[in-house]
């Protein structure tokens, strides 16, 4: 013991001292500089029901975000009124507004995006606003047609599953006998195609000089090895998309993020036990995307992170054909979930209704730019 | 238009499609327009709907379709984006897309809900005992207390005595006989009934041990491995015109796909245009039926249920293959031909799937009033001690109070049908 110091006003100091390496920011009661914050949604695209994720019957099928429910805001109501189908429900989580355009990507979002918004409102420059999106129909979903918006404000969009299957289709049509079960086969020839040039998957990556370019190139082959040499059988583009995602937060470090995974829509196969499957390994993704974001020292403390499902599926009861679809309006359909985690959100759980429509705006407000007309509103509850 | 039936002929003619609102009657004229490819139970609903709306109080039925014509207005449904006599993706695109579809969505369930009990009641009229069996593989590992559950309440457990050669099991079950005595099994024996309806008995599987049972050329044989190489071809030439013809999307895919039409050579659903229609659109209306077998059984009997509402159903599931690494992702490639893994059964995941199937397809047949009431439904594993039986009171098995033998339980079917 210090002479003169007593030992509750030790144990004071020491944990004064201690607390800022110890405790996050939210219980430490700071406020974090909006221009330092990071901002990463997550959605499970394709569609998830209710049922089979935070209903009581369904939270072993995610134990990961049950898990980090109490550490962040939980929405129980989170609505899609909007169009029930992927591309329009996507573009109205980044626009703020409902999207009622071509559902097959043949039209970008109608009016400015978030990351048009970020971009121009922050100035910030190419690298710093990503779509990693395993639909491939999202390929225009980084930017909006707006002429005094569009695409110099727009963000880069990956579709890691469209290299994926252009590589296995190449390697089928070359070595129809077996070549697809040689994992190397399939990593030099997503590879090759990579080299080849990111348009002819339907990427949008700007380039800022041969020297940039080449960097993310050199980023995105990393990401492919981490995949094709990952301990499970490589079946999903999700998990590549994680693995690209991963690499992009690590050498671009950008501010704003779209991670959409995909793999639940193999529910329109008819397959509930693969729908269930998917479910999880989204659960896990998100769960290994959340350490990735604890682990790494751009987002560490200062990344907000906002999950939610694109749309839900038809109810079991009376409807077209239960989880296969998602075309009868019911709640099942419509009615979702939102959980936001991480730097300066408070814990807690609200029944108040969200919109799909209120996340744009609640981004917006997590990193300080203004936006255009919106008619989703911020989420007061977490800001 | 191929030979519409003279009495949906006479109404058009008779301006009935021209007073009703657009988005009603441009779907149905839609319908309507291969006549000679629809069911008979299709024929007869659409006369039914349409000479009802035709002798009812014109005042009345004006009121009845008002709020389908002021969601119209609210659309903006106009000529120019809804013409008279077409209905394709671009109008239901324009549906799902309109701000005020949940309206319109919630008006043409009102016309419904006034019209269908009207024609319910007709159809009750003329009901008739049906009979539903459901088969779960004998490769299957889970015995009856481990099946049905998600339905078991609506139903009676009901002990059965199997054979000792269990491959006489189905033919006991079905026929009433061993397979050795090749006696006709239920569904030929309904058929060759007099005076049963046409497509009346349908067997829908996804091997072909059910099928193999029956040779009855009335009865409707859906087997996903007798179709195997129609579905290879779709395949093939599915991707061919996504590759070649470099469509852009459904809209455009869908309109090629009706050419592809099955061959006479590769089933014999193709000697009946009917069932060859039937066939292709089941196989190509997405929703995995080219992929997965057990969701071929599944969406053939939804849509057999729905369309043909036949008295007999003998519905068989089989197991699900693995997703195969890397080459799944290729979804009109043939995984067996394009990866050398070998193919492996995933017995859980064929278990999850057949457990919330079970309960799709019961919950579907109760939506038609044909089967409410006076099915009585058999779901049963082959080779096993137990079914699940969801019947109307007066079934006789419902009452039995021993394990029952198999030629007890098809002689109940038969007397259930009055064969």
């Amino acid at each position: 013991m210090l002479p003169g110091i007593t030992k509750r006003a030790f144990l004071r100091l020491a944990g004064l001292s201690i607390a800022p390496r110890i405790l996050p920011s939210w219980l430490r009661g700071e406020s974090l500089d909006t221009n330092q914050r990071r901002v990463i949604i997550v959605t499970f695209g394709g569609g998830v029901r209710y049922s089979e994720t935070f209903a009581s019957e369904g939270l072993h099928n995610i134990p990961r975000l049950a898990g980090l429910r109490p550490d962040g805001f939980f929405f129980r109501n989170c609505v899609n009124a909007g169009v029930l189908s992927h591309f329009n429900s996507t573009a109205s989580i980044l626009t703020g507004n409902w999207q009622r355009v071509d559902d097959f990507g043949f039209q970008p979002p109608s009016g400015p995006t978030l990351f048009e918004y970020y971009r121009k409102g922050a100035k910030a420059g190419p690298m710093d606003a990503w779509i990693v999106a395993t639909n491939k129909s999202f390929a225009t979903m980084g930017a909006s047609g707006d002429k005094l918006w569009g695409a110099p404000y727009g963000a880069n969009v990956v579709l890691p599953k469209q290299l994926l299957i252009d590589a296995v289709k190449d390697v089928v049509r070359k070595s129809p006998s077996g070549g697809v079960a040689d994992r190397e086969n399939v990593h030099r020839q997503l590879e090759t195609i990579l080299a080849e040039g990111y348009e002819g998957v339907g990427w949008t990556i700007f380039k800022a000089g041969r020297q940039l370019d080449q960097h993310v190139r050199e980023t995105l082959t990393r990401s492919l090895a981490d995949y094709i040499n990952g301990p499970e059988a490589p079946t999903s583009g999700d998990e590549l998309t994680f693995f690209i995602t991963r690499e992009v937060m690590r050498e671009f470090a950008p501010r704003l993020i779209l991670v959409n995974f995909w793999d639940m829509d193999v529910a329109h196969w008819g397959s509930y036990s693969l729908y269930l499957q998917a479910v999880t390994r989204t659960d896990r993704l998100t769960g290994m995307l959340w350490d990735e974001i604890e682990q790494n020292p751009h987002y560490k403390d200062k990344t907000a992170v906002l999950i939610l499902p694109e749309l839900g599926r038809d109810g079991d009861i009376n409807a077209a054909n239960g989880f296969l679809n998602h075309r009868s309006g019911d709640p099942s359909c419509r009615n979702m979930w939102m959980l936001a985690l991480g730097a300066g959100i408070k814990r807690g759980e609200t029944d108040r209704s969200v919109h799909h429509v209120d996340v744009a705006a609640t981004a917006a407000s997590l990193l300080g730019v203004n936006t255009g007309e919106m008619s989703g509103t911020p989420a007061s509850e977490i800001l | 238009m191929s030979k519409l039936s003279p009495t949906l002929e006479a109404l058009i003619e008779k301006g009935l499609f021209d007073r009703l609102p657009v988005t009603f009657s441009t779907f149905f004229f839609d319908q309507i327009q291969d006549w000679q490819l629809l069911f008979p139970a299709e024929q007869t609903y659409y006369e039914r709907l349409f000479t009802l709306l035709d002798r009812s109080d014109p005042l009345q039925v004006e009121a009845l379709f008002a709020p389908v014509r002021a969601a119209e207005v609210k659309m903006g449904v106009t000529e120019a984006v809804w013409p008279k006599r077409k209905f394709t993706l671009d109008q239901v695109d324009f549906l799902n897309r309109s701000p005020h579809y949940a309206d319109w969505r919630r008006a043409i369930a009102d016309v419904f809900a006034h019209i269908d009990p009207i024609l319910d009641a007709e159809t009750a009229r003329h009901g008739r005992a049906r009979l539903v069996i459901v088969i779960t593989p004998a490769e299957l590992p889970a015995g009856p207390d481990r099946l049905w559950k998600r339905i078991e309440q609506h139903g009676k457990r009901i002990a059965l005595d199997p054979p000792d050669d269990a491959s006489d099991y189905l033919p006991l079950f079905l026929t009433g006989k061993p397979a050795s005595a090749k006696a006709p099994a239920i569904t030929d024996l309904f058929v060759s009934t007099k005076g049963q309806p046409a497509y009346g008995a349908w067997m829908v599987e996804s091997g072909d041990q059910i099928a193999a049972l029956s040779n009855h050329e009335s009865v409707v044989r859906l087997s996903y491995s007798r179709l195997a190489d129609y579905r290879a071809r779709l395949m093939t030439d599915v991707q061919k015109l996504v590759d070649a013809e470099q469509i852009r999307g459904p809209r455009q895919l869908s309109a090629r796909l009706k050419q592809l039409q099955i061959r006479a050579n590769e089933s014999e659903l193709g000697r009946d245009p009917v069932l060859g229609e039937f066939a292709r659109a089941v196989l190509l209306s997405g929703n995995g039926t080219l992929l997965i077998n057990n969701t071929f059984v599944e969406w053939a009997t939804v849509q057999g249920v729905r369309r043909a509402r036949p008295v007999v159903s003998v519905i068989g599931y089989g197991i699900r293959n693995k997703i195969k690494p890397f080459s799944s992702v290729l979804i009109y490639t043939d995984q067996d031909a394009a990866n050398p893994i070998p193919t492996q059964a995933d017995m859980l995941g064929s278990y999850v799937d057949l457990e919330i199937f079970h309960q799709y397809i019961w919950q579907e047949f109760a939506k038609y009033a044909e089967y409410r009431g006076n099915t009585a439904f058999l779901f049963v594993a082959d080779g096993t001690d137990g079914m699940l039986a969801i019947a109307p009171p007066d079934f006789p098995l419902l009452s039995a109070t021993r394990p029952v033998k198999l030629e007890e339980v098809f002689g109940s079917m038969k007397d259930w049908l009055a064969l």
